[in-house]
């Protein structure tokens, strides 16, 4: 047996291919935890918040660091070094929120409510043009869901 | 210069050594995974595997999980020695240090 030019560009594409997929499928398997693990937290979060708006400081200072706990073992789980970057990705997220909320002061619960998620959404994006549409369709869905609140459901939000 | 792998060159069986080819030592992939990454259906993956395995380039192990079964799939060493040699080769091609095949050949 011998193997054409074209052949043999068309197999080394196809191995190209096979090995890219591969790696973005892994990833989402690796990431769908965690999008389960906040899907459920923001759920709760913005409905309690909704519901006793008077204790939605109190409502998303229990939630969050479940999040974080329940992020931080999953990533654990799969290798214990990547433990250490969840929980630094977190506290890296924490301190630029906080620092805009500093500089943009005075905000209020709206913008606070809508700036977290349209950011997570701009993350998501970024992250899916470099690999994984699935990403993008997420962070495109995260950030009209929540324009479209804080515009269309101003007393919910 | 090396020599073409008639066995891996199949495309099917080329994207499953791709895969596999890319997981760490040791590290298993389920055979749903494989699955879904080259969107083939279980009786072609499965005829496949078998030709691969009957070749001694893939590992199949078959247990139970939660009652559940399970297969798993993992590259033997002479089938990632095989892989290599068989890239080799096709690089070997590009760069026209093998003879080539000036009609395309058949990777149905």
């Amino acid at each position: 047996m011998s193997v054409s030019r074209q052949d043999a560009a068309a197999a080394l594409r196809d191995i190209e291919d096979t090995q890219a997929r591969s790696v973005t499928l892994r990833e989402y398997q690796h990431a769908a935890p965690h999008f389960l693990i906040w899907g459920v937290i923001w759920a709760v979060g913005y409905g309690l918040s909704d519901v006793f708006p008077r204790q939605a400081n109190a409502v998303w200072a229990a939630l969050v660091p479940i999040g974080l706990v329940a992020g931080f073992f999953v990533s654990r789980g799969r290798k214990p070094a990547n433990g250490l970057r969840y929980g630094a990705s977190a506290l890296a997220l924490f301190v630029f929120i906080a620092a805009t909320f500093f500089v943009m002061a005075p905000v209020g619960g709206r913008q606070i409510g809508a700036f977290i998620p349209l950011f997570v959404a701009l993350i998501y994006v970024l992250r899916g043009i470099w690999g994984g549409s699935r990403y993008v369709v997420a962070g495109v869905a995260i950030a009209a869901l929540t324009l479209g609140g804080f515009v269309f459901l101003r007393s919910h939000f | 210069m090396g020599a073409p792998d008639e066995i891996i060159h199949q495309q099917v069986r080329l994207r499953i050594m791709a895969t596999l080819n890319a997981l760490k030592d040791g590290e298993r992939i389920e055979f749903t995974r494989m699955k879904a990454i080259l969107e083939a259906t279980d009786g072609n993956l499965g005829a496949h595997l078998a030709t691969l395995e009957n070749a001694g380039y893939v590992a199949v192990e078959k247990d139970f999980v939660a009652k559940k079964p399970r297969t798993r799939l993992a590259m033997t060493r002479a089938g990632r020695k095989a892989f290599t040699n068989h890239v080799a080769y096709l690089r070997d091609i590009l760069d026209g240090t093998a003879p080539e095949e000036k009609t395309s050949g058949a990777r149905q």
